[in-house]
C-alpha cells in the first residue's frame, strides 16, 4: 500500500479494457451499472485510491439516514478482461486523481479500451427512448464502434461559466497515454434524476454487453423498467396533473418552472412509496 | 509518532466511544462523564507533537522543562454487559485556524483511534455531537442517530428519545456531521466497523456560547447508556445543566422581547420550522450573542 492507493490480491488481467462510474450521477446510473456488472459478472474489489490527498474530509454527510464516506474501488471481472471502477469525485487535485484511476487500472497490464458512463439531464419525458451518446478520444476507435447503435454527429461546446466534466478530462488524459476512449452519456429524464432511471441503466449495459461479449441475461433490469413504468402510469391516473405535465413533455411542450418541481416533487415521492401490489 | 500503549488489557470484543470537543462540547461532556462513571482507566494514547501546536511551556530556572499539548488519551473497562474502550481527544487536529480537523491529519488521526479498535477487536464504534436545532432550551433536547450501515436503522427505533434524519420534516434524510466526530465513522464505514454518532439537540441560539451544553449531554449518554447496556449515574451532568440554566436564562431574558416572544413559540413544538423567528432576529441573536455571554460570565469563576 502507498499514501495514494492500495491494492490487494492477485487478479489475472491481461490488457483490460476499463469501465469508469461516479456514485454521483443522474439516476445513480453510475453506481448501479457497476454494481450489475459486479453482479452479472463476479466482479472482485483489488483496489482503492486513498482519500486523504482529494477529498476535503472535514466530516462527513448523511444520505437516507446513513453516514457517507468518499469510495474510489476498484473491482476486476479477470474472465472478461474487464476493470470496473466506482469512485465519489474528487474535490481538488483532479489530474492526480484521474491519473491514478488509469495507473492503478493498468497495475495488472496496460489497459486497452477506455469507457467512461455518465448521466445526463434530459427534459424529455420518461417514455420516450434512452439514446446513447458517446464522444471519443481517438478516430481509430470511433470507427471501431461506427456498428454501434450510438448517437451520431456531437458538436459540442462547453458552454461559459460550466466547466468540462471529469469523464472529459479523464478521457483527455488516456489519450495523453495512447488509451483509446469514449465517454458514454445517456440523458435521463429530469424527473427520475434523484431516483432511478434503470432504462439510463440497461442502455448502458446493452452497449458493454456487446462490445465485450459479456452475454447478460437482462431479465431482470426488464422487470425493472417494467415496474417504475407502471408505477408512474399509476401515478398519472391518480394525478391529473401529473398526467397534464408527462403529456406535455412526450408532445415536446417544456413546462414552467413551478411544473418541473411540482412533477419532480410528486414523482420521486410516490416512486420513493412503497404502494401495495406494484 | 503514532499510538503509545502503556499496557495492553485482555478485553472481550469491547466498542469503542469516542469524544472530541464540538458546539457545546455536547459529545465530550458526554464521553468523559461516562469515562468518569465507569472509572475506565488509562492505557495509552496517541502522541500528540505531529499532530498539535503545544499549548503550554514550563520553564524553571532558566529551563524549559516540559511542553505540553493537548491529549488524545486511551482508556479502558471491563464492565458486566460490556468492555469499553473510551477514547478522548482534547482538541481536534487543526491547521491553525476553526475548531475541527480536516483533511490528511484528520484522516490520520481517525485511522490511528481505529488502529486500535481493530488491535482490540472493537465490535462498535460510538461518536456523538451536537445538532444544532430549531428547539428551545427548555425542552429536553432528543438525540439525532446517524449509523454507518442500513442494518442499524431499525434497531435505532428502539430507543427512546432518538430521531433519524429521514424523520425530521424537510431534511430528506439528509445532513451532515463536522470534523473528528463524523469522519471516524465514514472512516469506520471504510474499514468495516459498525457505528454511530449520537447527536444531542441545542437551540440554535446556543450554538455560539462558549460554554457546555449538559442537558444535551445527558440526552446523549441517556441513548448511549441503553445502547451499551450500562448503567450510569447521571447526577453530575444535572447539577451543571442547574447552573449552565440559570447563565442561559440570565442570557435570554436580556434578549429583545419581540424575539423572545417568537423564541417562546418553540415550546409548543418539538421542531420549530425554519421561519419561525425572522432572518433579522437570526441576525440580532448572531450580533449580540457573544457579549451577552461575556456580560454573563464576567466574573463567573464556577467550573462548568
Amino acid at each position: 500500500m502507498t499514501d495514494l492507493f492500495r491494492i490487494s490480491g492477485q487478479h489475472k488481467l491481461r490488457n483490460p479494457s476499463l469501465v469508469v462510474t461516479w456514485r454521483a450521477d443522474a439516476g445513480k446510473l453510475g453506481a448501479r451499472v457497476t454494481d450489475y456488472l459486479n453482479k452479472k459478472l463476479g466482479g472482485q474489489y483489488f483496489g482503492e485510491i486513498e482519500p486523504a490527498d482529494f477529498s476535503p474530509l472535514g466530516g462527513v454527510t448523511i444520505e437516507d439516514d446513513l453516514v457517507q464516506f468518499p469510495e474510489s474501488k476498484f473491482y476486476s471481472c479477470p474472465k472478461n478482461d474487464l476493470v470496473i471502477f466506482k469512485g465519489d469525485p474528487p474535490s481538488h487535485e483532479w489530474f492526480k486523481y484521474l491519473s491514478l484511476i488509469l495507473d492503478v487500472a493498468g497495475h495488472y497490464g496496460q489497459v486497452r479500451e477506455l469507457y467512461t458512463v455518465g448521466g445526463m439531464v434530459s427534459l424529455g419525458a420518461h417514455t420516450a427512448p434512452r439514446e446513447l451518446i458517446a464522444a471519443f478520444n481517438s478516430p481509430e476507435l470511433k470507427q471501431a464502434l461506427s456498428q454501434y447503435n450510438l448517437a451520431r454527429d456531437l458538436d459540442y461546446q462547453t458552454p461559459p461559466g460550466h466547466r468540462p466534466t471529469l469523464n472529459s478530462f479523464l478521457s483527455w488524459i488516456a489519450r495523453q497515454r495512447n488509451i483509446p476512449g469514449a465517454s458514454l452519456w445517456v440523458p435521463v429524464p429530469f424527473y427520475l434524476v434523484a431516483v432511478e432511471d434503470p432504462n439510463a441503466q440497461k442502455k448502458v449495459l446493452e452497449f458493454l454487453d456487446q462490445r465485450f461479449g459479456l452475454q447478460i441475461d437482462f431479465q431482470d433490469i426488464d422487470e425493472e423498467i417494467r415496474k417504475q413504468n407502471e408505477k408512474i402510469a399509476r401515478l398519472r391516473t391518480l394525478s391529473q396533473e401529473v398526467d397534464e405535465y408527462i403529456s406535455k413533455l412526450e408532445g415536446n411542450l417544456g413546462l414552467s418552472e413551478e411544473e418541473n418541481e411540482k412533477l419532480v416533487k410528486q414523482i420521486e415521492e410516490f416512486l420513493r412509496s412503497k404502494e401495495p401490489g406494484l | 509518532m503514532g499510538i503509545k500503549l502503556y499496557q495492553e488489557p485482555k478485553l472481550k470484543q469491547p466498542d469503542l466511544v469516542v469524544g472530541w470537543p464540538g458546539i457545546g462540547n455536547i459529545g465530550l461532556v458526554a464521553v468523559d462523564t461516562l469515562r468518569g462513571q465507569i472509572r475506565a482507566e488509562e492505557f495509552g494514547e496517541i502522541e500528540a507533537y505531529d499532530f498539535f501546536y503545544p499549548r503550554r511551556v514550563v520553564i524553571k530556572s532558566d529551563l524549559l522543562v516540559n511542553l505540553e499539548f493537548p491529549s488524545s488519551k486511551f482508556y479502558y473497562q471491563r464492565l458486566e454487559n460490556k468492555d469499553l474502550i473510551i477514547f478522548i481527544g482534547e482538541e481536534q487536529p487543526t491547521d491553525g485556524e476553526g475548531m475541527y480537523a480536516q483533511g490528511r491529519k484528520a484522516y490520520q488521526m481517525a485511522n490511528l483511534v481505529l488502529d486500535v479498535a481493530e488491535k482490540f477487536e472493537c465490535q462498535r464504534v460510538y461518536t456523538s455531537g451536537a445538532a444544532v436545532s430549531l428547539v428551545h432550551h427548555t425542552l429536553k433536547p432528543r438525540v439525532w442517530v446517524a449509523p454507518n450501515r442500513q442494518e442499524l436503522i431499525d434497531e435505532i427505533r428502539k430507543y427512546e428519545n432518538t430521531i433519524l434524519m429521514s424523520e425530521l420534516e424537510g431534511r430528506g434524510g439528509q445532513g451532515s456531521i463536522t470534523g473528528l466526530n463524523g469522519l471516524l465513522l465514514g472512516v469506520a464505514k471504510k474499514r468495516g466497523f459498525k457505528g454511530f454518532c449520537l447527536m444531542g439537540e441545542i437551540p440554535d441560539y446556543l450554538s455560539g456560547a462558549p460554554f457546555p451544553y449538559p442537558r444535551a449531554s445527558k440526552s446523549v449518554l441517556e441513548v448511549m447508556s441503553s445502547m451499551l447496556g450500562v448503567e450510569i449515574d447521571l447526577a453530575s451532568l444535572d447539577v451543571m445543566d442547574a447552573r449552565v440554566e440559570e447563565l442561559i436564562e440570565s442570557i435570554y431574558q436580556q434578549f429583545p422581547a419581540e424575539i423572545r416572544e417568537r423564541l417562546e413559540q418553540r415550546k409548543l413544538v418539538a421542531q420549530a420550522q425554519p421561519g419561525a423567528i425572522t432572518e433579522e432576529d437570526q441576525k440580532w441573536i448572531k450580533e449580540h450573542i457573544d457579549e451577552f455571554f461575556k456580560k454573563g460570565s464576567a466574573g463567573d469563576d464556577r467550573p462548568l
